[in-house]
């Protein structure tokens, strides 16, 4: 009913609909970024382009999907451009926008920024949206291939960067 | 598809999903958005004026122009004594003839190019 009153340009109803999707469309692009505040930035992007082509959405069940849609295009396009000023910022702004974050957070996103960009995008589509390879080949574009090794890479890769978590859930056991 | 996923890094990506709260991202993200609608309603207001500006500017020539067009057109350059022949003839089949041809020629390259 939101997405439907969003689409005639109901701007409380978007209003409500931001307000209940922020939460996860932020932590998606922190989990894609590792930095809260660009995160954030990247966030207020993909709703400013959901309020720009809600009408072209015909379908509002599909309104989920779609918005993830956006934010991976958001962040695809983000890391096209590559500015490296930003980036500059971005890595200086890093101590600080991380201090609202929990300690796990800190060390996942800590451990998804050792990976290479492409490997991050998939471990966090897999893991963090729970998508499968054909979902992410269709939104991404890669081969499946790809994207197969690529979450195998990757989480090997966190594996041995989070091996203290393991260990510590072994403690606790 | 996603059976190979390791359980703990399963349980480390829920546990750093964080309650996030809205504290003005809701209303930042309104604001941007009039901000932008204030933007694009700006542009289209300078379209506007300065449409009715070169319009004013330039209507009584192009007024002149279409009408002596419309009377000139449809004139056939050589007289027979077929009105069909004559009007076969007028240049204004011309003309239509090189407008539908380029427009062809566009549909053409666009569906080549883009689909």
């Amino acid at each position: 009913m939101l997405v439907g009153l969003s689409r005639t340009g109901n701007r409380g109803a978007f209003a409500e609909l931001v307000t209940r999707r922020q939460a996860w469309i932020r932590n998606l692009m922190r989990r894609c970024s590792g930095d809260a505040t660009l995160a954030d930035d990247l966030s207020q992007q993909v709703f400013m382009q959901a309020w720009r082509s809600i009408r072209q959405l015909h379908d509002s069940e599909r309104f989920a999907p779609w918005l993830k849609r956006l934010a991976i295009n958001t962040w695809l396009q983000h890391k096209r451009r590559n500015d490296p000023l930003r980036a500059a910022d971005e890595h200086c702004d890093n101590d600080a926008s991380h201090q609202d974050h929990t300690g796990v957070a800190m060390d996942l996103d800590h451990a998804l920024a050792t990976l290479p960009d492409d490997v991050r995008l998939c471990i966090v589509l897999s893991y963090h949206e729970r998508m499968t390879h054909a979902e992410i080949e269709a939104v991404t574009g890669m081969p499946l291939g790809t994207i197969k090794s690529h979450i195998r890479r990757g989480t090997k890769r966190l594996q041995e960067e989070l091996a203290a978590y393991a260990d510590t859930a072994k403690e606790t056991t | 598809m996603i059976t190979d996923h390791d359980p703990k890094l399963v349980a480390l990506f829920a546990k750093a999903e964080a309650e996030l709260d809205d504290t003005d991202f809701t209303a930042d993200v309104m604001r941007m958005i009039d901000d932008q609608r204030r933007k694009t309603l700006l542009v289209w207001l300078v379209f506007v004026i300065a449409g009715i500006i070169g319009f004013a500017l330039v209507a009584a020539p192009v007024i002149t122009a279409v009408s002596m067009a419309t009377e000139l057109l449809p004139t056939s350059l050589v007289n027979f004594e077929s009105d069909w022949i004559s009007m076969l003839l007028a240049p204004v089949n011309s003309v239509a003839a090189a407008i539908a041809l380029g427009a062809l020629a566009i549909r053409s390259f666009y569906r080549r190019v883009f689909r």
